[in-house]
């Protein structure tokens, strides 16, 4: 195979060559390293998103029963409304926010003035009119320059209203991409929320859900699965998730981790403090599906369950073999790129590997060292000025609630058996010559696409018009254009359906790439095959 | 409910770099790039791509904590260094964000220095300051726009014009609209210079090489030229001087400037056409015929039209276009709403919507800026808008009210093509009025024959007793979202209680001490179908007094008549004092009246002598004991009859100390011997100048104790709010009093009006300490009659219980700031001086609203005019 990276560098000047040529590898079979979570270069267009993005948009957005303020000018607060797919659905007698955008409107005035107050009377009027058990309030840019005390505001608010009130100093410029934001909300949602609850699971199995955010309805399609082998969810980190439920994480039995990028902070430090064990799971994929299921299973070793959950796998899986093998057909042998943010790039390569397919370039807008290459570089990596002002929080055990389910021998076993309390990173389970890009940009994934000309694209809404453009199906992982679930088994086969249908539409016959022009019969209109 | 003032909830605009970076998308070889953290790019990319499903590249300069503290120069000239190296733009616009203007970034120093160390770099370079807090997104539009002429145009002014040249400054329209634009210039033979021109830009063609640098817009070749234009038409009546590009070109360049609004409808481009012609463009044969066609559509759908109620929200001039293309097809505009602050837009829109609203007997309608969804929503809800019109965000809206959005301006999310829409030309008014037209025909064609069917056809069903208890607000208790109204037909009375004084309502059934103004059968039905139409939850229509019902029984049947004439559904309910109850109870049953109240005091003839002194029976009147025992058989007779045949019976008992507190219990009995439902003790209220007027009142605590007594005889009411003959709404909440309807229809001398707060607990009265009141009823009055504006709640303004007592002085005053005087019964010295210092005039008062507030407003006109001699 050429290589390709070379290709793609070639056009930089030799300053942006020097630094992009560290964030992109052409593996070679080998262990590799790549540079990550470092400042985006000014000028290009990378699809990374800011600080606040990550806290309100991604983690502390979806919780439903809880009325996120977002304090500053109004643009932030209305481009993050809605605009993750999150899905929710209303408890009994209870709220939900989510279609919801809370802005304080700042205006110049406020600027210069100092926002406190009006965020103060937004609170006052958020409550009258809405009465919601939890605010949060998330800061914009200009909140940290112009010095208003958001954490202070809340304290104020919880003792005046008598509910829980939360700042965030996620202003956009922290940190160097949403990650940022991630590691703020994970650190207010453990300070302040989680372990304040005392309602225990009632079932002896039970789990958290981190970092499932239930775009398109992945969260239930998972939690579906997990109750029909018997295992209670506890709360969902965030998708779907409440403020009342995630009170009580600190009394379930285990932590699965779907997207180690944007939680792995709050499974780390709910092992710390109560002592629960987290092992990493992806729910997408058959085979990914499967083995995380057992996984679960081994680690509460009960024999019963085992049972029950080697049942459900097999029951799952006689109602999709057929159409599974149906899409495979027509999929088998295909080539896909995917970028994302932090984590799906590497679950969706187990999907597309069910279906036969394989994808050649995978990339992150926002992942550190430890999402490609695994957690065991987390020691080794350099801290810089930007991931030192994020906080990291000093974490004590909790001795009255601390228990560790297994014995350190038992643990000894276990971790020999199961990806527990680590995470092998996304790089390992991919092929040499594939081609492997952090902090894509614009231009990179246009020069991509031409290079290693792949049959889809799996990306963002940001590229997705220029993908099209250049001939190549595009479906975007951010939202997943509307559909879904694409977790566990049924996600798998609604998945393959939705590539099938977007690789073989006779749309596709007429609007062609480039490189499939020449012996093409131009405006012949084929039955189902896209490319002759 | 005006805009709550410290949180936007769903808003209804964006910010500044947003409208910015759309601009500058519409010049040939243009690329933006915020100075800010990478962000308010990527949601701005985002959004955009969203919305005109093409690629859209604007880069930043992605500011990091340090930048953000030392300054971002060294990131900005990085940027603009490899924006320049990959995509060789010829144009770039620097705008600014919140991160970059709160830190006091000098843009303008920034260029500068940045072509001082690279001289070659062949790019203009544009800054455009457009912090997030500035304005929306449409400020932010016109101010690249207004950048990009100023930094671009240069020199002396021409002292030749180029003849027939003619520059075009647009508002965000779209792409399509963009095109046509252009094609009309072309076809008219204008000349002309667009900006922004974004046809081409921001909606490509499937190309073989995808280009990353767009090649349609504006060149920047032709802006230089702007300043030798004839005149600058400006497509935008509202955007300020200071951000408008035609204001520079006529300060800077002597270029004329004409503000108009968008060509949407006939006058819209009437008045374009107009000025084309003037500057020598001629008009086709074919634009002719189009002209043509929107005329003859405008016959054709007229109908249809007329039952449009819009609600159209979004950039001021795009609201200005599409309600004058409303309003000259008969569709109401009920709503015309404006996510920006504009000063000029209610009076620029309100005199159109009013008559258009007049002619097609819409009832209401308002015009709002600073407007957010969910106020736009309540607006909707409340002024029965049919339709939406405006960007996507209107579907959540849309979706709870079961309503239409029409999909126009920016943005559009969740359907494809809104780089299509078309608002602007004959042919794009006429798509837009053919959709508004479709919405109601599909309406319609869904509904007609039901509704006809259920208005005149519908069989009458029987309604259960069960029914009925649910029903009736008295009978299912406090709960009760049902709503009822109570007609006041009959004035007269046939027995005189001591506790009552003739000159106000009957005390057995209403709220002491009121009058009502006495209807007449067929005022009585007008008053119930307006309150019908406003009133969706309306069960029960109810005749309780202000005398008694059926010493007016003329009256009362033929109120019932007309009320069960034109609503068959609704329960009909009366009250009396049962003196003729067994002569008309077979007929009431008739009649349809499923729910009866019976006033009983007493069944023991010697006590009821006490309470009332005659009674006039088929001619005759009696007297003492005799009347007493006259009243009481009939009472008695009449309930068990009237229950026998289906009524649900009440019984009302006005507990009098030391007159028949002994003998409650023994009617309770009775009631319930008889088949009467339920009894309601009821507190003596003494009023003045009625023969038991010094009566001692029962306390809250006897008269429970005499209801725990009565409970094991007869279920108890305990919800009763003594309402008044004339009330109208829930129990809890006489929303649509009366006061404010019966003031409604009233001539109105509308210039020499003064506005007044008035403190009221009852609607009805002046009632209310000011220091108590936690809502005032706004008036307005020209001296002889007065009209209810609205209510306004105190803690709207005040930010909660513990607003400490400055803060919520603040908020009464903004609360009242456009008030003449307050109204209310006491007002404390401190807050007295407070109001006059405000120029707000208190008056204490205690006499029904409207008289008082009239009175008010003459006393201070006299004032006024006195002081002016």
């Amino acid at each position: 195979m050429p290589v390709k990276r070379d290709n793609l560098l070639e056009k930089y000047s030799a300053k942006l060559y020097k630094n992009r040529k560290e964030h992109i590898v052409q593996l070679d079979g080998e262990d590799a390293k790549i540079a990550a979570n470092t400042r985006a270069v000014p000028g290009v267009m990378t699809a990374r998103g800011c600080c606040y993005a990550g806290c309100k948009g991604v983690v502390v957005g979806p919780l439903k029963d809880v009325c996120v303020i977002t304090h500053g000018p109004i643009g932030c607060s209305f481009y993050s409304w809605g605009t993750r797919r999150n899905k929710a659905r209303v408890e009994e007698g209870e709220q939900n926010f989510t279609s919801y955008c809370f802005s304080t409107d700042m205006q110049e005035s406020d600027i210069v003035f100092g926002g406190e107050k009006k965020l103060e009377k937004a609170i006052d009027e958020a409550v009258a009119l809405f009465h919601p058990k939890c605010v949060m309030i998330c800061s914009t840019c200009p909140i940290g320059l112009i010095g208003d005390d958001v954490q202070a505001v809340a304290k104020r608010a919880e003792k005046k209203h008598g509910i829980k009130a939360i700042g965030f100093s996620c202003e956009g410029y922290k940190g160097v991409s949403q990650s940022a934001g991630h590691h703020i909300a994970n650190n207010g949602l453990m300070r302040e929320i989680i372990g304040t609850g005392d309602r225990a699971p009632e079932n002896i199995f039970s789990v958290n859900i981190l970092g499932e955010y239930n775009i398109g309805g992945d969260g239930w399609e998972e939690e579906r699965l997990l109750k029909r082998c018997g295992i209670e969810v506890v709360s969902i980190f965030t998708g779907d998730g409440s403020y009342e439920s995630l009170q009580n994480a600190h009394l379930a039995k285990l932590n699965i981790v779907m997207c180690h990028r944007s939680i792995n902070y709050i499974a780390e430090m709910i092992k710390e403090k109560y002592g629960i064990d987290w092992i990493k799971v992806n729910f997408i994929g058959v085979k990914a599906t499967i083995r995380s299921l057992r996984e679960i299973a081994k680690y509460f070793g009960d024999p019963a369950l085992v049972e029950r959950v080697e049942e459900v796998i097999a029951d799952e899986l006689s109602l999709i073999e057929d159409e599974m093998e149906s899409i495979r057909l027509k999929l088998a042998g295909k080539t896909a790129g995917i970028f994302s943010g932090g984590s799906r790039s590497h679950h969706y390569q187990m999907l597309l590997a069910d279906l036969g397919m394989e994808t050649v370039i995978a990339g992150y807008e926002f992942a550190h060292r430890d999402d490609y290459e695994g957690r065991e570089v987390i020691p080794f990596i350099k801290e810089d000025a930007d991931n030192r002002n994020i906080e990291v929080l000093r974490i004590q055990k909790d001795e009255g609630m601390y228990r560790k389910f297994h014995s350190p021998e038992k643990m000894e076993v276990l971790k020999d058996e199961i990806e527990l309390d680590r995470y092998g990173g996304m790089m390992r389970d991919m092929d040499a010559g594939d081609i492997v890009v952090d902090d894509y940009n614009h231009f990179e994934t246009d020069e991509l696409i031409k290079g290693v000309k792949p049959d889809i694209f799996f990306s963002g809404i940001k590229d997705k018009h220029s993908i099209q453009k250049a001939g190549v199906v595009s479906r975007q992982m951010h939202s997943y254009d509307y559909s879904g679930p694409y977790a566990g088994f049924n996600g798998a086969v609604i998945f393959g359906r939705d590539v099938a249908m977007a690789l073989c539409t006779n749309a596709w016959t007429l609007v062609k790439p480039p490189w499939h022009d020449e012996p093409m019969l131009v405006g012949e209109l084929t039955g189902g095959e896209s490319h002759a | 409910m005006s805009n709550l003032v410290n949180i936007n909830v769903n808003p209804c605009k964006m910010c500044m770099p947003m409208g910015a970076a759309m601009a500058i998308a519409g010049f040939k070889g243009a690329m933006s790039i915020l100075h800010g953290s990478q962000g308010c790019a990527t949601y701005i990319r985002r959004h955009m791509a969203t919305h005109f499903n093409e690629p859209i590249d604007i880069a930043s300069s992605a500011l990091s904590e340090e930048g953000a503290v030392f300054g971002g120069e060294k990131n900005l000239q990085k940027g603009l260094d490899n924006l320049i190296k990959m995509y060789h733009p010829q144009v770039i616009g620097v705008c600014s964000t919140c991160l970059a203007e709160t830190i006091g970034e000098d843009l303008k120093a920034m260029i500068k220095r940045f072509h001082e160390k690279n001289p070659g770099s062949g790019a203009s370079i544009i800054d455009v300051s457009s912090p997030g807090y500035g304005g929306t997104q449409n400020e932010g539009f016109f101010r690249a726009l207004r950048a990009i002429v100023e930094q671009t145009v240069s020199g002396a002014p021409h002292k030749a014009r180029e003849g027939g040249l003619i520059n075009i400054v647009a508002p965000m329209i779209s792409p399509a609209d963009t095109r046509w634009l252009k094609s009309f210039l072309n076809e008219a033979g204008v000349r002309s210079i667009l900006i922004p021109d974004i046809s081409d830009n921001l909606d490509g063609v499937a190309q073989k090489r995808y280009e990353r640098l767009k090649s349609g817009g504006t060149p920047l070749s032709d802006v230089m030229r702007m300043k030798s234009a004839e005149i600058t038409l400006e497509f935008s009546e509202f955007i300020s001087e200071k951000d408008s590009p035609g204001a520079f070109l006529r300060d800077a360049f002597g270029v004329p400037l004409l503000r108009l609004p968008l060509p949407t409808g006939l006058r819209g481009m009437d008045r374009f056409i107009d000025i084309l012609c003037a500057y020598g463009g001629k008009i086709s044969a074919e634009h002719a015929k189009e002209r043509g066609r929107y005329l003859d559509a405008m016959a054709d759908s007229h109908k249809a039209n007329a039952k449009a109620r819009a609600a159209v929200f979004g950039d001021p001039d795009f609201v200005k276009g599409i309600v004058s293309l409303c309003c000259e097809n008969g569709a109401v505009p009920v709503l015309a709403a404006t996510g920006s602050a504009c000063a000029g837009f209610k009076r620029a829109l309100g005199g159109e919507i009013e008559k258009c609203a007049q002619n097609a007997f819409a009832e209401g309608f308002e015009i709002a800026d600073d407007c957010d969804f969910s106020t736009i929503e309540h607006f909707c809800g409340k002024l029965g808008a049919n339709i939406m019109i405006g960007s996507s965000d209107g579907r959540r809206a849309a979706g709870r009210l079961g309503i239409d959005l029409i999909r126009r301006g920016f943005p559009i999310h969740d359907h494809v093509g809104g780089q299509r829409t078309r608002t602007l030309g004959f042919d794009g008014s006429l798509g837009m009025l053919d959709e508004i037209s479709n919405s109601m025909l599909s309406r319609t064609e869904e509904n007609f024959r039901r509704v006809i069917y259920n208005e005149h056809f519908k069989p009458l069903k029987e309604i259960s007793k069960k029914e009925r208890l649910e029903s009736h607000p008295c009978f299912s208790g406090c709960a009760s979202q049902n709503a009822r109204i109570h007609l006041p037909v009959a004035p007269k009375c046939n027995i005189q209680c001591g506790y009552c004084k003739r000159s106000f309502d009957c005390p057995n059934e209403s709220r002491p001490g009121a009058a009502s103004k006495v209807l007449s059968p067929n005022e009585a039905l007008e008053r119930y179908k307006r309150f019908k139409k406003n009133c969706k939850n309306l069960t029960v229509a109810g005749i309780a007094g202000p005398g008694d019902a059926l010493a007016n029984f003329d009256d009362t049947r033929e109120t019932i008549r007309l009320i069960k004439g034109c609503d068959p559904q609704v329960m009909l309910c009366l009250s009396t004092n049962g003196l003729m109850l067994p002569i008309y109870a077979a007929e009431l049953i008739k009649l349809g009246v499923g729910h009866m109240t019976v006033t009983v005091n007493t069944v023991d003839p010697s006590v009821g002598a006490k309470i009332i002194s005659y009674a006039d029976f088929l001619g005759r009147r009696f007297t003492g004991e005799a009347a007493a025992g006259l009243l009481i058989a009939n009472q008695l007779s009449g309930i068990k009859m009237a229950s026998e045949m289906g009524a649900v019976i009440k019984v009302n008992c006005v507990a009098l100390k030391g007159i028949n507190d002994g003998c409650i219990e023994e009617v309770s009995k009775k009631a319930s011997e008889l088949g009467a439902y339920m009894v309601n003790i009821m507190p003596h209220i003494p009023i003045k100048g009625s023969q038991l007027e010094c009566l001692e009142k029962m306390s809250v605590g006897e008269l429970e104790a005499l209801r725990t007594t009565c409970e094991p005889f007869a279920r108890q009411m305990r919800h009763c709010r003594q309402c008044s003959a004339d009330a109208a709404g829930t129990l809890d909440m006489d929303f649509f009093s009366a006061s404010e309807e019966r003031s409604a229809h009233q001539e109105f001398d509308t210039e020499n009006t003064k506005r007044f707060a008035v403190a009221s607990k009852s609607g009805i009265i002046v009632d209310q300490h000011f220091g108590h009141a936690e809502e005032f009823l706004i008036f307005d009055s020209d001296g002889a009659s007065s009209r209810f504006v609205e209510r306004r709640k105190i803690s709207r303004y005040c930010g909660g219980a513990e607003c400490d007592e400055e803060g919520k002085w603040a908020k009464i005053l903004k609360a009242l700031s456009d008030c003449d005087g307050v109204l209310a019964v006491r007002i404390g010295h401190a807050p007295e001086e407070k109001l006059r210092a405000s120029g707000i005039v208190p008056i204490r008062a205690c006499e029904r609203i409207e008289g008082a507030v009239a009175a008010a407003a003459g006393s201070l006109r006299e004032a006024e005019s006195a002081s002016a001699l």
